[in-house]
């Protein structure tokens, strides 16, 4: 019940934000035609207020948030975007093999040959299959 | 209308051998992965889709129709083995399915689920081939004001999927039109709401966004949720009697009026944009049990139940295709992936296809056909080899499938701007299925975002801003009236039997 009206809340404040900063900021004004640019996402940012406080004051479904999960998904989350922030500087070849290894270990795996198998075989693979075999790029 | 030689053409184009291995590997990748506990045709196709992007069209949508008609009977069997469904319309499987193993018969339950699949799979596919292209012919009668009522028909069929919050449920559709408008808006060309980044002058990439909240979102929640014991358990006996290990043709064919029940009932809800595969399984099920002789067998084993589910679930492949080939609208989750992946081929899908692109869509049911013998070849073939590497751990097969979404996308982007896109709506679809907010309905939205916007703009310079001049477009009027019937059918009274059955199943389960 809790978080359903919290996330009702911060549906109100993201159509109020929206209404007030984001869209006059980063639409361009047009004074013809029966639609502008703003139309429809100040339509969307009035019904995100309207909806927001229907959800705060008559909140309904199902949620599933865990706490401990939340924090395993943001740790998978902040690892996966370092890797990226990695794979763009040094490449595919060299922040794959690390990536794969720090998320098999993360999760518990300590086989020696499944973790081989993640760390050498599959970017190999990958690599030869999108580079050599598809003639596509790898960052 | 489409000429014979046009028709001769694209089923010669599918039955070339390059297309013919496309659809191999396609069917065997889509029955790998599905078999995986856990995953389905949806992540097999959002991680094969940009793979696709250096085929040419043909060979590239006849392997995604293989990795999603094979991913749909892989999806069986860690329901039948482990009682584990990758996809909730395995769910409906797993009932009689799992019992049948535990009775020592996996083989046989894992065989009827193959036949069964492919039956009702082939009998969509035959309706879709002879249904899609007169309806297209209706759709291309339509004018600017037809299509803003047809694009509100579709966001109309939201109200199928709206769950047990219509709060939430409008939400998620307002919030995937809301990033529809991202890029050039349509009337005046002036960018909005790319925060300075150029390479959102197109919009949001829909590969990286689908990807991102049905794959990467999955797959960290998957990844958190890995114990200590790593390995999924599937066993199958070594000693089986011969008898178990098949399905005898007497057993099938007793099984022929359930498949073709499950088969009618998968066909005309596939073809209704919204219901889905799993409702389809479940009152195929439901009606087989109803109908039996003997409906106390069901839940123990009874290898009918089986049967009725997979017909029905397959059955919903190929007509989900007809409003996507016939009138340019996803009939589901595979079919908006399908959409993604045409556009990357540069096709639009919709009433145009067959007119412009005849050969090619006769060469996608070629193909389709294809795809479906294979499925049963590969299938028996290779039953027991998936068993056997589906017991890979989830360790790997997780960081495998999240690399494999960050290559696809980059490789489909042409860069990492749309693999930064994919992790944040990753993470969207993280938060929003955990708050309870459907990402099917925000994909939806936000798939047919940009179009309602146009035809919106188009019709409102026809009337000349006056809606009641809507009156003057009867076609348009009943869509417009169809709309409000679906949202009442889908939304309110569709559910409501939907409980009831429920309630009348949970009170008397036997």
């Amino acid at each position: 019940m809790l978080l359903n009206r919290l996330s009702g809340a911060f549906v109100v404040t993201l159509g109020l934000l929206l209404y007030f900063m984001i869209i006059p900021m980063h639409t361009e004004v047009v004074d013809y035609g029966w639609m502008r640019p703003q139309s429809i996402p100040n339509a969307c940012a009035i019904l995100f207020v309207f909806l927001g406080i229907v959800q705060v004051l008559f909140p309904t479904g199902a949620t599933s948030v865990g706490f401990f999960e939340l924090l395993r998904v943001s740790l998978f989350a902040i690892v996966t975007m370092a890797a990226l922030w990695a794979m763009a500087r040094y490449g595919f070849l060299a922040i794959t093999p690390i990536f794969v290894g720090a998320l098999m270990l993360l999760v518990g795996e300590r086989r020696i040959g499944w973790l081989l198998g993640g760390v050498v075989v599959l970017p190999l693979t990958i690599w030869l299959t999108v580079v050599l075999l598809l003639d596509r790029t790898l960052p | 209308m489409v000429d014979v030689t046009t028709i001769l053409a694209g089923l010669g184009d599918a039955l070339s051998l390059t297309n013919l291995l496309f659809v191999i590997g396609g069917v065997a990748l889509g029955q790998f992965i599905g078999a995986l506990p856990g995953t389905g045709p949806v992540m097999a196709m959002a991680v094969a889709i940009p793979f696709t992007f250096v085929l040419d069209p043909l060979a590239a949508i006849s392997f995604l129709v293989g990795v999603n008609k094979g991913g749909l009977f892989g999806g069986a069997i860690p329901a039948i083995l482990i009682n584990t469904p990758g996809t909730p319309d395995a769910a409906a499987t797993a009932l009689d399915g799992h019992p049948l193993a535990k009775k020592g018969k996996p083989v046989k339950a894992m065989k009827m689920a193959l036949f069964s699949s492919v039956t009702g799979d082939t009998f969509s596919d035959i309706v879709l081939i002879t249904l899609s292209a007169p309806l297209a012919i209706i759709a291309l009668q339509m004018g600017p004001v037809e299509i803003f009522a047809l694009m509100i028909f579709a966001f109309s069929i939201i109200a199928g999927l709206i769950g047990d919050s219509i709060t939430k449920a409008l939400i998620a559709a307002v919030l995937g039109l809301f990033c529809a408008m991202v890029g050039l808006d349509p009337e005046h060309g002036t960018p909005r709401l790319y925060f300075g980044y150029f390479e959102l002058f197109d919009g949001l990439p829909l590969t990286a966004v689908a990807i991102g909240m049905l794959a990467v979102a999955e797959i960290f929640r998957r990844l958190a949720n890995i114990g200590k014991s790593i390995l999924p358990t599937i066993e199958i006996p070594d000693t089986q009697d011969a008898w178990d290990k098949r399905v005898s043709l007497a057993e099938y064919w007793a099984c022929r009026y359930v498949m073709a029940r499950g088969a009618i009932i998968g066909t005309v809800l596939g073809a209704i944009p919204g219901i889905g595969s799993t409702a389809a399984a479940f009152m195929s099920y439901a009606s087989t049990k109803q109908t039996s002789k003997d409906p106390d067998s069901f839940g123990k084993g009874n290898i009918q139940g089986v049967a009725a589910t997979e017909a029905a679930n397959s059955a919903v492949v190929g007509a989900n295709l007809i409003p996507l080939l016939a009138i340019g609208i996803p009939g589901s989750i595979t079919a908006a992936l399908l959409i993604s992946a045409f556009k990357i081929h540069g096709i639009q899908p919709g009433p145009l296809l067959f007119e412009q692109q005849g050969r090619l869509i006769y060469g996608l049911f070629g193909a389709m056909l294809m795809a479906n013998l294979m499925n049963l070849l590969i299938g028996q073939a290779s039953l027991r080899l998936w068993a056997r590497i589906i017991s890979a751990p989830e360790s790997l097969v997780f960081s495998a499938a999240l690399v494999l979404c960050i290559t696809g996308v980059y490789a489909s982007t042409g860069g990492m701007f749309g693999v930064a896109v994919m992790l944040v709506f990753a993470i969207l679809g993280y938060v929003m299925t955990s708050f309870g907010y459907s990402v099917v309905i925000f994909i939806i939205a936000f798939f047919l975002g940009n179009k309602l916007e146009l035809s919106l703009s188009q019709t409102l310079v026809i009337l000349n801003g006056d809606p009641l001049a809507i009156i003057n477009f009867p076609v348009a009027l009943a869509l417009l009236l169809l709309s409000i019937f679906s949202i009442v059918w889908l939304g309110y009274l569709a559910p409501r039997r939907a409980r009831k059955r429920a309630d009348a199943y949970n009170n008397n389960p036997e």
